[in-house]
C-alpha cells in the first residue's frame, strides 16, 4: 500500500474528526439546532431558514468498543501484556465489537414555507461525508492463532467470527416536512449515496474442526463460505502513479457522485398528542449501494476433510503412491484455498436507523425581566424517554435514553441524557446551543462521566457545528 | 449582555471538562511485544497393510518404501521463524507374529539426509492387537535438520520371523500406521 494513499485517506479521515456516534441521542428532538431535521424529517425547525458553516455545521464522530475498555488491556499495572490481551481475546464474544462514526456537513441548509402566521412546510438539503466501521471481535480466529487447534480437539472454530464491515461514502438529500393538520406532520427526505470505498465481508459461515479419527490420529474438516467485497479500494491501492494530487482529485470526484452510487430514504412523522405531550418516530437510511466500480473480491468456498496422507507402500496397499495422493491433497487445499481476486458485483443495504422519543413539556416561561420581544410562550422544559435501533451485520443494537431539556435563557438551551446501551449503563450526555444574533453554535457530549480518564471509557461520542439561523421564532 | 456571558460561561465549563479529559495510567508500548504461541497439530501418515500382502510369490517382501516429495510448507519462511518444536507421534497396531521395523529419512533439496529415525512395531502373538507408540521430538540440531527437509522416505521392513515361518498369501492379521505432528509456535508480531 502506498504511503501517500494512506495519508490521503488518513486526511480525509482527520476531515470528518469530530465526535458524532450513529446514536444521536442529544441531538434528535433539539429542534433548536437545525441538524436535528437529519434524523427526523418530519421536524419542523422555527427558523425562516438557515445555512451551515461550510464543514463545520455539523462534526460527528463516534468511538465504541464492546466488551473491554482500553483500561483493561493498556493499564499499567505490570501485569505481563500477552496474559492480559490473551484474557480480553477469551472473555470477548463474537458478539462483541469495535465500532467508529464520523460525520461532517460538507453544506446544509433549510428553509419554511407558508404564511408567517401559518408555515406548514420545511425544506432541508445539504451533502455530508460519513464513515462507518464495525468489526467483530474475531474470537475463533483470534484463539486459534492463540493456542492453535493441538489443544482443541473437537473444538469447532466459526469461520463467520470474521464480520467486517467499512466504508466511506458522500450523501446528498432533499428532504421535505409538511404539516398535515393539526396534530400531525409527516416528512421524508431522498438520499443519494456516492460510496468512496466499502470493505464488506459480513456473510461469512463454515466451520473449521480438528477431532479424534478413525483412519488416523486426527481428521481435519474444513467447510469454508467466505467472502470479501471490496469497492473503491483497488484504484486507490494499487495505481502506478506517485503523485497524491491524483488521489485526491480521484477522492473529491467520488464525493461529488463519482462513485459506486445508491439510493435511500428517510420517513418520519411527529404527533402531538396534546398541548404538551408530543410523540415522533423516524426511519432513516432505508436504502442500498449498487457497488459496480472498482471492485476486488475474493471467495473461499469448498468442504475439504483431511486426515492424512493415505495409502503409502503400493507394493502392499493399494494402487495410489503416497506421492500421488499427497499431491491430490495438494491441489485438494490449493484449489480450497484459491483467493484469486475476481470483481463480482454486489449490493450492500444501509444501515437502517429509527428513533422514537415520548416527550412531556412543562412549565411556563414566566421570565421576570419582562423579555417583551419573548422568543416565544412555549414550555421551557422537557422531559421524556427516546428509544434509538441501528441494524447491524450480527444483530441490531439499541440504547434506551432518558432526557431532560431545558430553555436556559432566550439563547441558550441545554438538553441532558442518560442513556444506556451495548457500551454501558451509566452513559450521561449533555448538550448546548447556543443562539446569538444569527449564530447558532452547538456542542454534544456524551459519556461525560467517563472524560477524567477516557481509557476505561468503551465509547465516546462529540457532535459540534455552527450555523446561521434566520427569523427564529421572531 | 447577561446572556453571552452566561452562554461563554456554560460553553467554557464544557470546553474545560473536554481539554482536562484525559487517558491516564496507561502504557500504549506494551502492544510492542506481542508473542502468540499456538501448538498446530496435523494429520500426516496413515497406511493399514494385511499380512498376506508381504508374500510375493512364495516369497516374503524384506521392505516396502514410499515417498512425499516437494514438501514446501518445512522451508516456508514463516515455519522457518517460528517453529521452536515439533514433535511426530506414531501409533503402530500389529496383530501379526512379526516384528516390523519403520524408518523416516528426511531428505533435503539436494536428497542429502538430514536427520532419521526408526523404532520397532512388536509382535502379536496371539492375534490381539499390540498397541507401539512412539515419538521422535525435533528441538536444536534436529529442529534446523526439519526446517531444510523436502522430502520423506518412509521405509516398512519386515524383520526375519524367530522360528523361520514366512508370510504367505493365507496369512492373516495387518499392520496398521496413525501418525500425527504436532507444531509449536512462538511468533512475536
Amino acid at each position: 500500500m502506498k504511503r501517500h494513499t494512506l495519508y490521503t485517506l488518513a486526511l480525509f479521515l482527520a476531515l470528518t474528526l469530530s465526535s458524532f456516534s450513529q446514536n444521536k441521542q442529544l441531538l434528535f428532538g433539539f429542534t433548536d439546532i437545525p441538524q436535528s431535521v437529519l434524523i427526523n424529517p418530519s421536524t419542523q425547525l422555527e427558523n425562516d431558514w438557515f445555512v451551515g458553516f461550510p464543514l463545520l455545521s455539523q462534526l460527528h464522530a463516534n468511538v465504541g468498543l464492546s466488551g473491554v475498555s482500553a483500561f483493561d488491556l493498556f493499564a499499567d499495572d505490570g501485569k505481563d501484556f500477552n496474559s492480559k490481551l490473551q484474557d480480553v481475546v477469551f472473555r470477548m464474544e463474537a458478539t462483541d465489537f469495535y465500532t467508529a462514526t464520523q460525520q461532517v456537513e460538507i453544506f446544509s441548509g433549510g428553509f419554511s414555507k407558508g404564511s408567517s402566521f401559518e408555515r406548514d412546510s420545511y425544506f432541508s438539503f445539504g451533502i455530508y461525508l460519513e464513515s462507518d466501521v464495525i468489526v467483530y471481535h474475531p474470537k475463533d480466529y483470534l484463539v486459534l492463532a492463540y493456542e492453535g487447534n493441538a489443544n482443541n480437539i473437537g473444538r469447532p472454530f466459526d469461520i463467520g467470527d470474521l464480520n467486517v464491515s467499512a466504508e466511506m461514502l458522500s450523501v446528498f438529500h432533499f428532504g421535505f416536512s409538511k404539516k398535515v393538520n393539526e396534530k400531525l406532520t409527516l416528512g421524508a427526505r431522498a438520499k443519494i449515496y456516492s460510496s468512496i470505498f466499502n470493505v464488506n465481508s459480513t456473510n461469512n459461515r463454515g466451520v473449521f474442526i480438528t477431532e479424534e479419527g478413525e483412519n488416523n490420529l486426527l481428521k481435519h474438516t474444513f467447510i469454508l463460505d467466505l467472502n470479501v467485497s471490496t469497492s473503491g479500494l483497488k484504484s486507490l491501492l494499487n495505481d502506478e502513479n506517485t503523485n497524491a494530487t491524483n488521489d485526491t482529485q480521484e477522492l473529491v470526484k467520488r464525493v461529488l457522485l463519482g462513485g459506486n452510487l445508491g439510493l435511500g430514504l428517510d420517513v418520519g412523522m411527529t404527533y402531538q398528542v396534546s398541548d404538551q405531550v408530543q410523540f415522533e418516530a423516524s426511519l432513516q437510511d432505508f436504502g442500498f449501494i449498487n457497488h459496480t466500480k472498482d471492485l476486488e473480491t475474493y471467495d473461499i468456498k469448498g468442504n475439504f476433510v483431511f486426515d492424512g496422507i493415505n495409502p503409502v507402500f503400493p507394493e502392499v496397499g493399494d494402487g495410489q503412491t503416497a506421492e500421488e495422493y499427497y499431491e491430490e491433497i495438494s491441489e485438494n487445499f490449493e484449489e480450497l484455498f484459491d483467493t484469486e481476486a475476481e470483481a463480482e458485483k454486489y449490493t450492500t443495504l444501509r444501515p437502517i436507523k429509527f428513533n422514537t422519543a415520548l416527550r412531556y413539556a412543562f412549565g411556563k416561561n414566566r421570565s421576570r425581566d419582562c423579555n417583551c420581544l419573548a422568543d416565544d410562550d412555549g414550555y421551557i422544559n422537557a422531559v421524556g424517554v427516546q428509544l434509538y435501533a441501528i441494524n447491524r451485520p450480527k444483530a441490531p443494537q439499541m440504547a434506551l435514553t432518558a432526557f431532560y431539556y431545558r430553555r436556559i435563557l432566550r439563547g441558550l438551551r441545554a438538553k441532558v441524557t442518560y442513556t444506556m446501551d451495548s457500551f454501558s449503563y451509566t452513559n450521561v450526555g449533555l448538550g448546548m446551543s447556543a443562539h446569538l444574533g444569527p449564530l447558532n453554535f452547538y456542542i454534544l457530549a456524551d459519556n461525560l462521566l467517563e472524560y477524567q480518564n477516557l481509557a476505561k471509557a468503551q465509547s465516546a461520542s462529540l457532535q459540534l457545528g455552527l450555523n446561521l439561523v434566520f427569523g427564529r421564532g421572531q | 449582555m447577561q446572556i453571552s456571558k452566561v452562554s461563554a460561561l456554560l460553553f467554557s465549563s464544557i470546553l474545560i471538562v473536554f481539554f482536562t479529559s484525559c487517558v491516564k495510567d496507561v502504557d500504549f508500548e506494551q502492544a510492542e511485544n506481542i508473542t502468540l504461541t499456538p501448538t498446530i497439530a496435523s494429520s500426516i501418515l496413515f497406511s493399514n497393510s494385511e499380512a498376506s500382502r508381504f508374500s510375493d510369490n512364495g516369497m516374503e517382501l524384506e521392505t516396502v518404501t514410499d515417498t512425499v516429495p516437494d514438501i514446501t510448507i518445512l522451508k516456508d519462511q514463516f515455519v522457518n521463524d517460528n517453529l521452536i518444536r515439533a514433535e511426530l507421534v506414531f501409533e503402530a497396531a500389529n496383530t501379526i507374529n512379526r516384528t516390523f521395523g519403520l524408518q523416516v529419512d528426511f531428505l533435503n533439496e539436494d536428497d542429502e539426509l538430514e536427520h532419521t529415525f526408526s523404532f520397532f512395531a512388536n509382535p502379536s502373538s496371539n492375534g490381539n492387537e499390540v498397541i507401539t507408540n512412539y515419538t521422535e521430538i525435533f528441538e536444536d540440531d534436529s529442529l534446523e535438520a526439519l526446517k531444510f527437509t523436502s522430502k520423506l522416505i518412509i521405509t516398512l521392513s519386515l524383520l526375519p520371523s524367530n522360528d523361520g515361518s514366512m508370510l504367505n498369501e493365507n496369512s492373516e492379521g495387518n499392520i496398521g500406521l496413525k501418525s500425527k505432528g504436532i507444531f509449536y509456535f512462538n511468533v512475536e508480531l
